[in-house]
């Protein structure tokens, strides 16, 4: 460390690089913090959690009992056991006493994505609604056609403020909060839609994933969803990271592909010279992707493409990477599968999960630079590399099942919290002041008295 | 490398000989073993654990309950097993607890039942000791408790309000020993006066018993001469403890009164003195004071009063006095003269001699023998004397206060008479669980109860008179012996006779009052000793018939004296009415025509009130009438006693408090 830090002064290595380095040795070594607690004032399982946006420092969670509460991760509100264990309670909280708290489980709770002075929350008892978080009030509700199971705001939006929200019901409604009114209707999904996810790369580009399996794409400026990804349309390997100094010649592209080592080779449909099976699948893929884009031009879709699932099952997650280039999902079938959303195909990356929560809505997160996936898997939270689907870390700490994840990425700690009510903090392990810690209180020893 | 391997299977065996079993609990033998392997090194700890976990996982409660006690010995123990336990903690914890609906406990249940409570019984411990250290730990522990709502003993919770309740009583009994301790100091100058007095008063005592046992001695002595003569031991010992028993001190009639004293005070000493200074002591070692210079010296003296009493105990106990005897004495004396013997053979029984003991008993019967009664009284006005002998010491004052002091039974309550200190209620000395429940150990009897429960219910015991016999002569000879209070109802009231049952004169208490006056208490003495002298002398009775003649006259100078009087109420009563008459006569308006020349003389002033009644004069209303006609029949009636009219102004004086 001390060496890296030597080596960046003298400009041997690049600031941002040697950060990265930094983070992501951290990253990797994610364990139970002892030393963060939060101490969660909700009696039911915590369905969503969010940090805010602008800071990285306000987290808000929302539980099946109707509360939501937010904390503050960085600030402790008093310590246990000689400092040793920072606690921290919620700032405060919006539950069913309040006078417009929601009635049933908040399935969903959301910052709104520009500052922390609101937040959003979806509910079972079929009401969206848009709290101030300085007076803790509800500014503007949306009453939905049935039980609302995910939310989602634009992270990118600079041009609307809508509110997507999946429901039981087949059709996505978009909440304007600026008329508070539903600006948009999309109508697709032949179920409840489980899962929305915005696009992190345009602002009018949304995904929803439903209970019929489906992944739709929305564009919300035109009608009707432009892409369903269909399972079985797939790509080998994924598109290698664009580096900003390739300026894309295929020569060096060719010399990037093999320093990669093949580990991120990328078979495009085009090339011809590989087996028959993916011949076979290219061409029916082709002739897709024709006709996909004849029905961009028109509005509606062929009902054979419109019948393409991306599960089987429900879709119970979605997440976009933060470049925007390739969307997660997961589904009741237990599979984790990575798309990428320039051609809307499966990737075919094998993620190792166990099982996956089938009933309900569940929430991955990604991390960047060592791309890593955080995924709930019953009730541990496994760690996967994105490219090889290969498990580099078990989080096992909870005691009931895990239904979100969310990374922070400026202080490189996963938050993740389940159907026990628990909150639980995963921090970089091993750290130096943490050691030093230790040694201070040094209670944990060999005692062998015989 | 193989002898690592070797003691891991060591371990491997260990554990699985331990948990074979069917006791209770896992052979403590074996699981020394275990950890004396298991100490030393990492890799047997790595192994055992792996090992401990399979074993955990056997379908069967006795299995996996004896495998959770050897996990909690190593866990409580070695660092790097509790990091590879909770790594696994959930797996565990399912495994023990059977938290999990699709993970039951295996078979047998009692032992299952047995499994789980102990399980959450470690957790909490582990939770307690090192739930600082694993977030993992404090997670499962509360997810047990709070989410799963398990029964957790609670241990911390117990011993803190255990550790807490000792505190309290803790404080209390400072206080407590505190404020004795302030009484004891400020009372100290007092109780050491009294030791010392009562000290000194047994030496005194001592020193006249003693005196008195000179005599023996010499004898004793003498009888030593003699000694040589007796070879067989058991003889000789029997000698030397009849010498012994000679040199003891012996009651006799003469020296009973010092015997009384040193019986009361050497009781009062042993029973009051030599508790309460046991007591100080032990409250001085136990209170914390700041002052303990204080503290030291009192410590000091107390001790030093205490090896006086104990020297003055053992003193008294060499000269063959013992507490048994005395309170024998001291409960003889209250019920029976008679039992007495029976003490003084109690005390001859001490010595093993019985030739030489019959001898003071032998004295001392005899002694009572003659002056049974005298004795009895004796005794009474010694204890007076007891009681004054120590009030002579202690003032003028204190007699004053014995004088008026109730008599009271001796009792335990007598040795915290007036003591205003609190009682303990549960205070046993003895540090004892309750069998019945828990038991408030700061209970205190407040002072004011304790008087309470102290006091004395005296019943009121009639004092026996004796009831004199008639003692009148019967015809068949002998005097009657009925016994009447006042009259018997054959020889007529009861009157002291003499032996022959003649009755012995009383004079009236006129006569004594007469004699009295003139003077003679010589004569009134004299009489009843003549007159059961002899009866039949004629000075005597001339001497009678005078005395009958002057006692007649007397009664006719009374008879006199009453009749004045009587005179003397009659004319009293007759001024009475005339005043009366004269208050009607004046209400009247007719009288006013008779007071009119009176009136003119004596007030001018009354001038018009006189025209007024003149004006009303003419008028004669129903009232006048009768007020004439009652004043014509008084001045009828009063007419003929005009004579005594002149006593009237005597009478008035006489008797001015009429009027």
């Amino acid at each position: 460390m001390w060496k890296a830090i030597k080596d960046r002064e003298t400009g041997r290595i690049r600031s941002n690089s040697f950060a990265n380095r930094f983070k992501s040795g951290r990253i990797l070594s994610l364990q139970l913090s002892n030393r963060k607690d939060f101490v969660s004032p909700h009696r039911g399982s915590v369905n969503s959690l969010q940090v805010d946006l602008t800071e990285g420092r306000y987290l808000l969670s929302g539980a099946a009992d109707g509360s939501a509460a937010v904390f503050d991760v960085q600030r402790a509100t008093d310590y246990e056991a000689s400092g040793l264990i920072a606690k921290h309670k919620c700032i405060f909280t919006v539950d069913k006493q309040h006078d417009n708290g929601h009635k049933f489980a908040i399935s969903s709770a959301i910052w709104y994505p520009i500052d922390t002075g609101l937040f959003v929350t979806g509910s079972y008892d079929h009401y969206l609604k848009v709290w101030d978080t300085n007076t803790a009030q509800a500014v503007v509700d949306f009453k939905m056609p049935g039980k609302v199971y995910r939310t989602a705001m634009s992270s990118m939006a600079m041009s609307h403020t809508l509110i997507a929200a999946g429901t039981e019901d087949v059709q996505v409604r978009l909440c304007d909060i600026a008329s508070g009114a539903f600006s948009h209707t999309l109508s697709g999904h032949r179920d409840g839609v489980m899962s929305v996810e915005w696009s992190t790369s345009s602002e009018w580009v949304l995904y929803t994933g439903g209970c019929d399996g489906a992944i739709r794409f929305w564009d919300i400026r035109r009608a009707g969803c432009f892409r369903v990804l269909d399972q079985s349309q797939t790509q080998l390997g994924i598109r290698p990271p664009i580096l900003k100094r390739t300026a894309v010649s295929s020569k060096f592209y060719s010399a990037a592909k093999s320093s990669l080592g093949g580990q991120n080779r990328l078979k495009t449909l085009q090339s011809k010279h590989t087996g028959s099976q993916s011949v076979k699948g290219s061409s029916s893929a082709k002739a897709s992707t024709e006709k996909s884009r004849q029905k961009r031009i028109h509005p509606g879709m062929l009902s054979t493409l419109d019948r393409a699932t991306a599960h089987y099952g429900v879709v119970t997650g979605l997440k976009a990477t933060n470049d925007g280039m390739y969307l997660l999902s997961a589904g009741s079938d237990s599979r984790i599968r990575l798309w990428d959303i320039e051609s809307g195909r499966n990737t075919l990356v094998n993620f190792e999960t166990g099982r996956i929560q089938t009933n309900k809505a569940i929430q991955l997160d990604t991390s960047d630079d060592p791309a890593l996936v955080f995924v709930p898997c019953m009730k541990t939270v496994k760690t996967f590399g994105m490219w090889s689907g290969r498990t580099t870390l078990m989080l096992r700490g909870h005691y009931e099942s895990v239904n979100t994840c969310c990374f922070n990425s400026s202080d490189q700690e996963l938050y993740t919290s389940g159907a026990d009510r628990q909150i639980l903090v995963w921090s970089p392990g091993g750290s130096v002041e943490d050691e030093m810690v230790q040694d201070e209180v040094a209670e944990d020893k060999d005692n062998w008295s015989d | 490398m193989e002898g690592r391997d070797d003691g891991g299977g060591k371990v491997m065996g260990l554990i699985e000989k331990a948990t074979k079993s069917t006791a209770q609990e896992v052979d403590p033998r074996l699981l020394k073993a275990i950890k004396s392997i298991v100490r030393y090194s990492d890799s047997e700890v790595r192994l055992s654990a792996q090992t401990l976990m399979e074993l955990m996982r056997h379908n069967h409660s006795q299995v996996r309950y004896l495998t959770l006690f050897i996990i909690d010995e190593l866990f409580m123990r070695s660092k790097l097993f509790r990091t590879l336990i909770i790594e696994n903690l959930d797996q565990l914890l399912s495994l023990s607890v059977g938290f999990r609906s699709n993970l039951p406990l295996p078979s047998p249940p009692a032992v299952a039942t047995m499994l789980r409570s102990k399980a959450i019984e470690f957790l909490e411990k582990w939770n307690l000791s090192f739930g600082f250290h694993y977030k993992e730990l404090r997670l499962g522990f509360d997810y047990l408790k709070n989410t799963l709502k398990l029964k957790f003993p609670d241990l911390q919770a117990n011993a803190a309000r255990i550790q807490r309740e000792r505190q309290e009583r803790e404080m209390k009994t400072k206080e407590i020993l505190r404020n004795k301790f302030d009484s004891l100091r400020d009372s100290f100058g007092l109780f050491k006066y009294e030791i010392e007095v009562t000290i000194k008063e047994i030496k005194e005592c001592m020193e006249i018993v003693q005196w008195r046992g000179d005599d023996g001695v010499p004898l004793a002595i003498l009888d030593e001469e003699d000694f040589e003569e007796i070879r067989c031991s058991h003889l000789r010992q029997i000698r030397l403890d009849s010498l012994k028993q000679s040199e003891k001190v012996e009651e006799t009639s003469e020296n009973r009164v010092v015997f009384d004293v040193l019986r009361e005070q050497c009781k009062l000493l042993v029973t009051k003195h030599l508790i309460s200074v046991q007591e100080g002591i032990s409250l001085l070692i136990r209170v914390d004071v700041s002052d303990n210079r204080t503290r030291d010296s009192m410590l000091k003296d107390l001790i030093d009063i205490r090896n006086n009493i104990l020297a003055a105990k053992k003193k008294w106990e060499e000269a063959g006095f013992t507490i048994s005897m005395m309170t024998g004495t001291h409960e003889n004396e209250e019920t029976n003269e008679e039992e007495e013997d029976i003490w003084e053979e109690d005390d001859g029984k001490v010595g093993t001699d019985s030739v030489k003991n019959v001898a003071p008993v032998t004295r001392t019967q005899q002694s009572d023998n003659s002056s049974l009664l005298s004795s009895s009284e004796a005794k009474k006005s010694n204890k007076a004397s007891n009681t004054k002998k120590v009030g002579s010491t202690g003032g003028s004052l204190r007699d004053k206060l014995i004088s008026e002091a109730p008599v009271m039974n001796w009792g335990s309550q007598l040795s915290n008479w007036d003591s205003t200190t609190e009682v303990r209620a549960n205070y046993r000395g003895l540090e004892l669980e309750s069998h019945w429940g828990r038991v408030d150990q700061d209970a205190v009897i407040p002072a004011e109860k304790i008087a309470e429960l102290n006091l004395q219910a005296t019943v009121y015991r009639e004092e026996r008179t004796e009831t004199p016999p008639c003692r009148a002569p019967l015809k068949k000879g002998g005097l009657c012996q009925r016994r009447d209070l006042r009259v018997c109802p054959f020889h007529g009231p009861i009157v002291p006779r003499d032996d022959e049952g003649k009755p012995i004169i009383q004079e009236s208490p006129l006569d004594e009052s007469i004699n009295q006056t003139s003077s003679t208490t010589g004569t009134n003495q004299d009489m009843p000793m003549d007159e059961t002298t002899s009866d039949s002398d004629p000075n005597q009775l001339a001497r009678q018939i005078a005395k009958q003649a002057l006692k007649n006259i007397r009664e006719k100078d009374k008879e006199v004296m009453r009749k004045r009087a009587k005179l003397v109420k009659v004319k009293v009563k007759e001024h009475n009415q005339e005043v009366l008459r004269d208050a009607a006569i004046a209400s009247t308006s007719r009288s006013n025509v008779i007071d009119e020349e009176f009136d003119r003389v004596f007030a001018a002033r009354k001038n018009k009130k006189q025209t007024f009644s003149s004006m009303r004069r003419k008028k004669t209303t129903a009232k006048d009438r009768i007020s004439q006609r009652l004043l014509s029949n008084r001045v009828k009636s009063t007419n003929p006693q005009q004579l005594g009219q002149g006593n009237d102004e005597k009478c008035r004086e006489t008797s001015a408090n009429q009027w």
